[in-house]
């Protein structure tokens, strides 16, 4: 298991630091920060809770650091999150800016939610890792950790591009496959497109599909002659089925096979049958 | 020697002086490196300070590279709490030179990119009001620093003898 766990550090402000220890490095899923509220230490089936008090600054501290300092830099605040180095990810909340009714950007961050991002090299051995595959999974269960194993099994001998939207698949010191190129902080359809054109890919890979744009630019690419990996929010294969936003690519057949993943991040694979 | 005394101190406040429009041109053009870097690659800040450093020398310099420093540490949830804490231990430091410096810490950081320049923009337009005011008669107001200096320490001079 590779856990950027120093990176994670310096997200957090200081005080809270030492109240990490080597459980929360192994363990530890979600931390929550929450303004007049005692920090939530999130171990999956189990939280935690510490005996102090969350201030304004401690926030402001960790949005600051998450973006070194530099929100402007990422126009991701805007979506309600924040892609700190080492993969983590930093869930904002607060009241929205709306310039001509478009949700410009984010103040007066009450809570924050920074998810530890981890890597397990080994965690796609068994499945069978041919065509155009599709991971489904609830948050939390491991798609993008099942995601970038496969990549990188799949670059083994294929050259993939990977379009890692929010800089979280491929964080800067994860081991990389032998062929693989990451485009990062680029918006799926345009790297898709710019992947398509310019770096002549046997297979894209994409992390959650979750708007008719992605869902548009997957079915391009898919007549393209490229295969594709990707991760959707699916809790089980029926709710897939029913979600409107996925029609096209189930009538499109694009998907040779779906990994269903489990809460105990255990995984079933599917072979689609249009 | 007092006559030498009063001199040395009035050029003194000369060179004084001169350090300060020198810092404060200086600071103008850090500044406007940081602006056109901000705008054309939205550089994160502390990639930002190190860019505008190549624009200064001396202690200037030093501020900017270790502001950047500070920000890579990140020991701090503001901007403005690096800049106060490197502000406290620079001595001597001319007052404009000061206030703009802790000026620009409380604007750095902001949530937007537009606010930012504003902030950016603001600290010029300061900095710029500094150095008219500083460059207004600053020939004569120099001799006079170094002639009163002189005069001072003559007149002291008689009054001992």
């Amino acid at each position: 298991m590779i856990c950027l766990w120093q990176e994670f550090l310096n997200i957090i402000p200081p005080w809270l630091r030492r109240e990490m220890g080597i459980q929360e490095q192994q363990r530890l899923q979600e931390l929550r920060l929450r303004v007049g509220a005692p920090p939530e230490l999130n171990y999956g089936q189990k939280s935690l809770w510490l005996n102090k008090i969350i201030s304004q600054e401690d926030v402001a501290f960790c949005v600051n650091s998450a973006s070194q300092y530099s929100p402007w830099a990422s126009e991701t605040v805007a979506q309600g999150y924040l892609a700190a180095p080492g993969g983590h990810r930093v869930g904002l909340c607060g009241q929205g800016i709306v310039r001509q009714g478009v949700l410009t950007g984010l103040r007066d961050i009450s809570s924050v939610c920074i998810r530890v991002a981890r890597d397990f090299p080994g965690a796609a051995e068994g499945i069978h890792d041919t065509g155009s595959i599709l991971i489904l999974g609830a948050p939390g269960w491991g798609k993008t950790t099942l995601l970038r194993d496969l990549i990188r099994k799949r670059a083994g001998r294929e050259c993939v591009c990977v379009v890692d939207e929010r800089g979280e698949l491929f964080p800067e010191a994860l081991p990389r496959g032998k062929r693989m190129d990451v485009m990062r902080g680029v918006p799926k359809q345009e790297g898709m497109e710019m992947a398509l054109r310019t770096m002549g890919p046997d297979c894209i890979a994409v992390d959650e599909i979750t708007s008719q744009e992605d869902c548009s630019a997957i079915l391009h690419a898919n007549g393209c002659g490229v295969s594709l990996l990707a991760t959707a929010h699916a809790g089980s294969l029926e709710d897939y089925l029913s979600r409107k936003v996925y029609a096209p690519l189930i009538q499109g057949d694009v998907f040779d096979r779906i990994i269903q993943l489990r809460r105990d991040k255990s995984f079933r694979e599917e072979r689609v049958v249009s | 020697m007092v006559i030498g005394g009063c001199g040395g101190f009035g050029l003194t406040l000369a060179a004084g002086e001169k350090r300060e429009i020198q810092m404060l041109r200086q600071l103008m053009a850090v500044l406007e490196e940081m602006e056109w870097e901000l705008q054309y690659q939205l550089t994160p800040l502390s990639g930002l300070c190190r860019i505008g450093a190549k624009a200064a020398k001396g202690r200037l310099q030093r501020i900017f590279l270790d502001l950047a420093k500070q920000l890579d540490g990140r020991d701090q949830a503001y901007v403005s709490g690096c800049m106060n804490g490197l502000l406290v231990q620079q001595k001597n430091l001319p007052r404009s030179v000061r206030r703009l410096l802790a000026g620009l810490g409380n604007s750095l950081g902001r949530l937007d990119l537009t606010g930012q320049v504003q902030g950016l923009q603001a600290v010029k337009a300061g900095c710029a009001r500094e150095l008219e005011r500083l460059e207004r008669n600053r020939d004569t107001r120099l001799r006079s620093y170094q002639t009163l200096g002189l005069c001072a320490g003559a007149a002291l001079a008689i009054l001992l003898v």
